[in-house]
């Protein structure tokens, strides 16, 4: 029986440039009791969905037809009062960035008990006595419900807007990517709630998320939308195990998977259709490696293929011969192209040949990169190019004359503390840790925009703290940098001719000719083609996925020796991720590259990197081999950092952690191990002793008295239960 | 964190003790090195050299510029502001402190005017955003900001007193019920004096609600559009819960520290206003005390102005940190 | 975004492009092009001054009697209060002895007010433009210096800039006018000493966000120099915030220096609006409900202020989307 049953829903957005047809004609079933997980990239329409159900779509939003029947009553009907009424009673959301979803200048508290007195009926006392249940449902601390949203962390928050969704016992929750932008460990706690309560109370929860490996981690069945449809809906085992539509075989294969890695990971290049002329035929033509003449005219309908099981897809009934082909990365490939360009063909080498269009470049050989991995880590017998020793960071925060005027009290952050390692030439390095461990710090001491407090970088035998003049233009010209947002990466007011010639320009190249090739030549690099298409653009005419090619084009434009990349994709499509991994990857083997990534995501850096450092609180805690770090974690932090990670496979369950969620603030400096408040391993020697740097057989270094001389000290035991706050 | 707003309470008091220092140096300074001489008007050109050197000296004019500089500070802490040049034997402060409370009355009865249509007024045009009234009504606003507050003050002179005689058109009241006040409760309590602050008021007022208005408005439509609102939206809480206690009590909150600010800067705006409806209070003081060259007295009060505007812009941080419990923790976040 | 993007990224492999343009001049050019695009308002304020300046440079021309001069009628008699001839009754000015082709009639000492309202436009637009140059420059420049270079500097530009809001506004203008000579140069330099105070705070506070973005670091990393990042990164961010201030300065500069006027501080051989009202009040004007002498200089102030407020706001719009068809 469904409790929540969508037919043929259109829902339009009247812009200046046209009306968007954002969700044009999606059916879809909830069934009681049921965990739906509705999938797909940005601007395919599924927030759309969730505010149509709701009916709080912005001003220019319109339902153009449909049904949406809940528990036999079509909301589409009912008057804006019993609309009103029935939201959060019967339909609680969880909106997107729900983080900011709490009134700033009211206590939680005071928040959640109105809701229940407002909306609930609840009298003062029975209400505050629900809300410290909720808080305790929910794995808050009752302390809390007297501070302000402020004083919560990102997953504390989170918490307690899931504690406000089940405050009315609603028959059906619906959550908008409900983990993005927390950190893996938090993110893995809120999985593990939402699960819990779905057993609890047995709930029925639409879960709506871009992200494939959280869907497959709670719930039992699967919606993937695209273009404003849905392409296919299943069971999640039959999903995950075959997928029935390209779409979803191409974002399986885009996901970099920690339990099965791959060589090379798909991308899906291209971009969705205009959603204001929608195209006539499939609506995943234009980038489906499967493509076939009559996809551009027939448009598919959601059809049954299976048990439970229903896809959109013209060549639905060859999908199991398609599933073998659509593991080659090769397949999917394609040059970036402008935008509406005349679609690229299907480019497998050998069409290309018969075409006579020039080879495409074949995929990373990887021939640096598995030599370099055999390479003992303390090998002397080769200079790094880049060599820290103890190099530390710290920031004063609210000193100075200033903070003493206003009342702050000056604190010291720790930022990085005391870290050493060493990168060779074209090779590459993985910084992991989450936010707030110092990773993102340490990348911009390592490229000069801060200068450490304490120890030496050395690049190429030169201290970088002591460089300047000439030395650091000529440091400038081989060190570059590469950004997480590439929307802030280029100035907005910059051509990206202009953008690209920057750093040529400043240092000194002269000649407009000179300048010119150098830029094409390096956007052509990037796969941006052609490149002459893309000098005369600003930034906000082109997508996140070309933007961050461009900003890689940047990074190269001056051919430096040492990359940093800094959270490169996390801002990006799934579906496009790929895309720019697998050709930054290839560049820094052609170039020779040593390369810096710095990343929350591990399986972003088992992919990409030759060795992993874990940081935690500025230090390092272990660094290795990335094999050997993914496979076999030796710290206790380590474990639970890939331990936390979503799998995309429903088969495997994440253990649960036995660690507490957040990071303390770097403001004080431990005599001993800085994660033993959170170990669950922690022993006495742990609380004040500096842990030993252990160094095993595969020249991994771990920062453990586990490894230790101390392994023997007794064992700080604490079987409490974990609560947050 | 109670501690947190007491030193920076703490922290901001030094501050505005040290900006009203360097204020009242900039004051001394501007007086004292002026092109013309401070006792030209004075010294009558029949006076001996004798009696010149005398009234300088009573004066404290005859030493040094950093003696003077010192005992004028001296002086200020004292609160001893020295004796006006053309009221004989009357002190600044004795006249700084008839015309303060009217000045008072005349700015605070405006401000609460001014502000409680402002916040109205503002809900209602961010809830009627786009319609004709909100067009044709913002546009009337901006009007009243430009217009110069004497013009506007005039016009209503010109229709209320002279054209329909409705009203008084100058001073606080006429001499012979002047003369019954014996304090400042006698005065407040007569109809008269009321009937003389109407015009006043309300062309200040009309002058001043266009901030609160403005200021009301965008702080809703910004409000309205973030997601904790979205949120109640969601929650199902009615459009006029979510208009009024959610949206509606978060953007007022600057709108009070305008208004505190707004207290200071109108005491210093309202010269132009005293002068035209001849109301015996600091603005008109001031005005009158530099056309006749008075400097104890054009210092007096300009020092008190600057002293009401200091403080208030003290309080206004103030409230604003006890307000929005953000502020205090503004320094934590901003570590990443 | 994508959304937006793929809308505005309609192009043709084939099309020819034209990509070495883009000099900081001609982008500013656009960006101020598209505030009179997009708004009809700080259109019609553009107009307002453009009309006033006209009357101003042409005063000479437009003007029909010299504004200083008393009128005299045939006797060599001041023609005093004359009511402007669509007001007055017929006969009266021959019965007076002269010919009343007076627009707004005349001051109780027989001066034009037409003529000294179109001579008024010239003190009200100097004052303005001068004013708003000054602090566009000074406020930039502060906000500039404040917001990259931190640390002391910023400390102390912004102390200074907390005493200038301590400074009460038209009372210090008021001292600087009657201490050094009454003149219009001296109103406008008291106001330049205050006024920079709004402007350098936001100017430092949007350069503290700009200066955080990442295509700043960008042209750090790669070598660029501190001048360079300034003012070829950053200033022309902040540039259209000047614009804002600046055109705001010229409403606040006109109001002011009309108000200074007003209460007798200007100098008495230069006609402002401001003054031409103070000579009204001061001559009775009101209990006559001469109207034709005061009203108009006060609407031309309204207008010319207005006309700042509809272009600030125009800036504003182009500046803070979120404000925008509100």
């Amino acid at each position: 029986m469904s409790i929540l049953s969508i037919r043929n829903l259109k829902v339009d957005y009247a812009t200046q440039d046209g009306t968007v047809q954002a969700v044009d004609g999606v059916s879809l079933d909830v069934a009681e009791g049921q965990h739906l997980g509705l999938i797909g990239e940005s601007g395919c329409g599924k927030t759309t969905l969730l505010k149509a159900i709701v009916q709080v779509l912005p001003r220019n939003g319109r339902i153009v037809g449909g049904e949406i029947i809940f528990k036999g009553a079509d909301l589409l009907k009912m008057s804006r009062a019993e609309m009103r009424q029935l939201r959060w009673r019967e339909i609680a959301t969880i909106p997107q960035a729900s983080m900011d979803s709490l009134n700033p200048v009211q206590r939680v508290g005071k928040q959640l008990t109105k809701l229940l007195r407002v909306r609930g009926g609840y009298d003062k006392r029975s209400a505050k006595r629900r809300a410290v249940d909720l808080f305790d449902l929910v794995g808050l601390d009752s302390e809390r419900l007297s501070h302000y949203p402020h004083e919560f962390s990102g997953g504390m928050k989170q918490r307690a807007v899931i504690a406000m969704a089940l405050a009315l016992e609603p028959s059906l929750l619906i959550a908008d990517e409900p983990v993005t932008a927390l950190d893996v460990i938090v993110q893995h706690q809120i999985l593990e709630v939402l699960r819990r309560l779905e057993e609890e109370l047995n709930l029925t929860v639409m879960l709506i998320t871009h992200d494939i490996s959280v869907v497959a981690q709670v719930c039992d069945s699967v919606a993937v939308m695209y273009a404003g449809r849905i392409v296919e809906q299943a069971a999640a085992e039959p999903f995950f195990a075959s997928p029935a539509h390209p779409y979803s075989l191409g974002l399986q294969q885009a996901f970099p998977n920690l339990a099965r890695p791959r060589d090379e990971l798909v991308s899906i290049e291209g971009y969705p259709p205009d959603l204001r002329e929608p195209p006539t035929g499939c609506r995943f033509a234009e980038r489906c490696p499967f493509v076939q003449d009559a996809c551009h005219s027939d448009d598919p309908q959601l059809q049954q293929v299976g048990v439970g099981r229903y896809a959109a897809c013209l060549r639905s009934g060859e999908m199991d011969a398609l599933r073998q082909q659509a593991e080659d990365p090769a397949l999917w490939q394609r040059v970036e192209v402008a935008q509406n360009s005349p679609p690229t063909l299907n480019p497998s080498p050998k069409m290309r040949e018969g075409l006579f269009l020039p080879p495409v470049e074949e995929p990373a050989s990887h021939a640096p990169l598995a030599s370099s991995c055999r390479k003992e880590l303390g090998d002397e017998g080769e200079k790094p190019l880049l060599e820290l020793r103890d190099v530390s960071k710290r920031f004063k925060v609210g000193g100075g004359l200033a903070g003493l005027l206003r009342g702050d009290k000056e604190q010291t952050v720790y930022a990085v503390n005391n870290i050493s390692f060493r990168l060779r030439r074209g090779e590459s390095l993985g910084l992991a840790g989450e936010s707030g461990c110092g990773k993102s710090t340490t990348g911009k001491l390592l490229v000069k925009l801060l200068d450490a407090s304490d120890g030496e970088i050395d690049f190429d035998g030169q201290d970088l703290m002591t460089m300047d003049g000439e030395n650091l233009l000529g440091f400038r010209r081989r060190a570059q940098l590469m950004f997480q947002n590439p929307f802030e990466a280029l100035n907005p007011r910059f051509t990206l001719y202009r953008s690209l010639t920057e750093p040529l320009i400043i240092h000194g190249w002269t000649d407009d000719d000179e300048r010119l090739e150098r830029v094409v030549e390096t956007l052509d690099r990037v796969n941006l083609r052609p490149a002459e298409v893309f000098l005369d653009k600003y930034p906000h005419q082109l997508s996140g996925g070309q933007l961050q090619r461009v900003v890689l084009a940047r990074a190269l434009v001056l051919q430096p020796d040492f990359l940093v990349a800094d959270e490169p994709v996390s801002m990006l499509d799934v579906s496009v991720r790929a895309g720019i991994l697998n050709t930054t990857r290839r560049l820094a083997s052609e170039l020779g590259l040593a390369t810096v990534y710095i990343s929350h995501d591990l399986s972003l850096l088992q992919y990409t990197c030759d060795r992993i450092a874990i940081m935690y609180l500025g230090e390092i805690v272990e660094i290795g081999p990335s094999q050997q770090i993914i496979s076999n974690p030796q710290h206790p932090y380590t474990q639970a950092l890939i331990a936390a990670v979503p799998v995309p496979d429903p088969t495997i369950e994440n253990p649960p952690l036995r660690i507490r969620e957040g990071v303390p603030r770097p403001t004080e400096q431990f005599i001993g191990c800085p994660f033993s408040q959170r170990c669950p391993e922690a022993m006495q020697a742990c609380l004040d002793i500096r842990p030993p740097q252990v160094r095993d057989e595969d020249g991994r270094i771990t920062l453990c008295h586990l490894y230790g001389e101390h392994s023997a000290s007794p064992k700080l035991t604490s079987d409490t239960p974990i609560q947050v706050g | 964190m109670s501690r947190g707003i007491a030193s920076y309470i703490a922290g901001r008091f030094l501050q505005s003790v040290m900006v009203l220092w360097v204020i009242v140096t900039l004051l001394f300074l501007l007086f004292r090195l002026a092109p013309s001489n401070p006792m030209a008007s004075y010294i009558d050109t029949e006076f001996t050299k004798e009696q010149e050197q005398a009234l300088l000296a009573r004066f404290g004019l005859d030493r040094p510029l950093h003696e003077q500089y010192v005992i004028y500070l001296i002086n200020l802490l004292k609160l001893d502001l020295g004796d006006t040049f053309h009221y004989a034997g009357t002190t600044v402060i004795d006249v700084l402190r008839a015309d303060l409370p009217n000045t008072l009355y005349l700015t605070l009865t405006s401000l609460l005017l001014a502000y409680s249509v402002g916040v109205l007024g503002g809900i209602a045009y961010a809830a009627l955003r786009g319609s004709r009234i909100e067009r044709v009504g913002t546009t009337f606003t901006l009007m009243t900001r430009a217009a110069p507050q004497f013009w506007v003050g005039m016009l209503l002179l010109t229709l209320f007193a002279f054209h329909w005689k409705l009203l008084p058109s100058s001073g606080i009241g006429p001499a012979v019920v002047r003369y019954r006040w014996d304090t400042e409760w006698d005065k407040l309590l007569s109809p008269v004096f009321w009937r003389h602050m109407i015009l006043p008021t309300f062309t200040l007022a009309i002058y001043l609600h266009g901030l609160p208005l403005l200021l009301m408005r965008s702080n809703m439509l910004e409000v309205l559009d973030q997601d904790f609102i979205v949120m109640g939206r969601l929650a199902g809480y009615s459009e006029r819960r979510l208009m009024i206690q959610y949206a509606a009590r978060n953007a007022v909150l600057p709108v009070l520290t305008a208004l505190t600010l707004g207290i200071g800067y109108s005491i210093g705006g309202n010269v132009v206003i005293e002068t035209v409806f001849a109301w015996p209070g600091l603005g008109r003081t001031l005005v009158r005390a530099v056309q006749s060259a008075d400097y104890p007295l054009a210092q007096g009060a300009f020092f008190l102005i600057a002293l009401i505007i200091v403080v208030m812009n003290f309080i206004a941080d103030i409230l604003y940190s006890l307000l929005d419990p953000r502020v205090g923790a503004s320094a934590q976040a901003q570590v990443s | 975004m994508q959304q937006e993007a793929m809308v505005r990224g309609e192009l043709r492999g084939k099309e020819k492009v034209q990509f070495r343009q883009g000099s900081a001049l001609r982008q500013l050019w656009e960006a101020n092009l598209e505030v009179f695009q997009r708004d009809k308002l700080a259109l019609l304020g553009l107009f307002i001054f453009v009309f006033f300046t006209l009357v101003a440079v042409f005063a000479p021309v437009i003007a029909p009697n010299d504004p200083l001069t008393p009128q005299k009628n045939a006797n060599g008699d001041w023609i005093k209060d004359a009511e402007p001839f669509w007001m007055a009754e017929p006969g009266e000015d021959e019965a007076e002895g002269y010919v009343n082709n007076f627009l707004l009639g005349t001051t109780n000492i027989g001066r034009d007010i037409f003529s000294q309202l179109v001579y008024g436009s010239r003190a009200a637009l100097l004052v303005g433009f001068s004013a708003a140059i000054a602090v566009a420059v000074i406020g930039t420049v502060v906000g500039l210096l404040a917001g990259y270079y931190g640390g002391r500097i910023d400390t102390l530009l912004m102390r200074a800039a907390d005493v200038a809001f301590g400074i009460p506004f038209i009372p210090f203008i008021i001292v600087i006018s009657a201490f050094f000579d009454p003149s219009i140069w001296n109103v406008v330099l008291a106001m330049a000493a205050l006024l920079w105070r709004d402007s350098s705070r936001v100017i430092r506070s949007q350069v503290l966000v700009i200066k955080e973005q990442s295509f700043v670091s960008a042209a750090k990393v790669s070598g660029a120099s501190e001048l360079r990042i300034i003012f070829v990164y950053i200033a022309p961010s902040i540039l259209p915030l000047s614009f804002l201030y600046g055109t705001l300065a010229i409403a606040w500069a006109i109001l002011t220096e009309a108000s200074v006027s007003f209460l007798g501080f200007s100098d008495p051989e230069t006609i402002s609006w401001g003054y031409m009202l103070q000579d009204a009040f001061n001559s009775l004007a009101l209990s006559r409900e001469a109207y034709y002498w005061i009203v108009p200089p006060g609407l031309c102030i309204m207008l010319t202020v207005m006309a700042g407020f509809f272009i600030g706001r125009g800036y504003e719009e182009v500046l803070f989307p979120r404000l925008r068809r509100m």
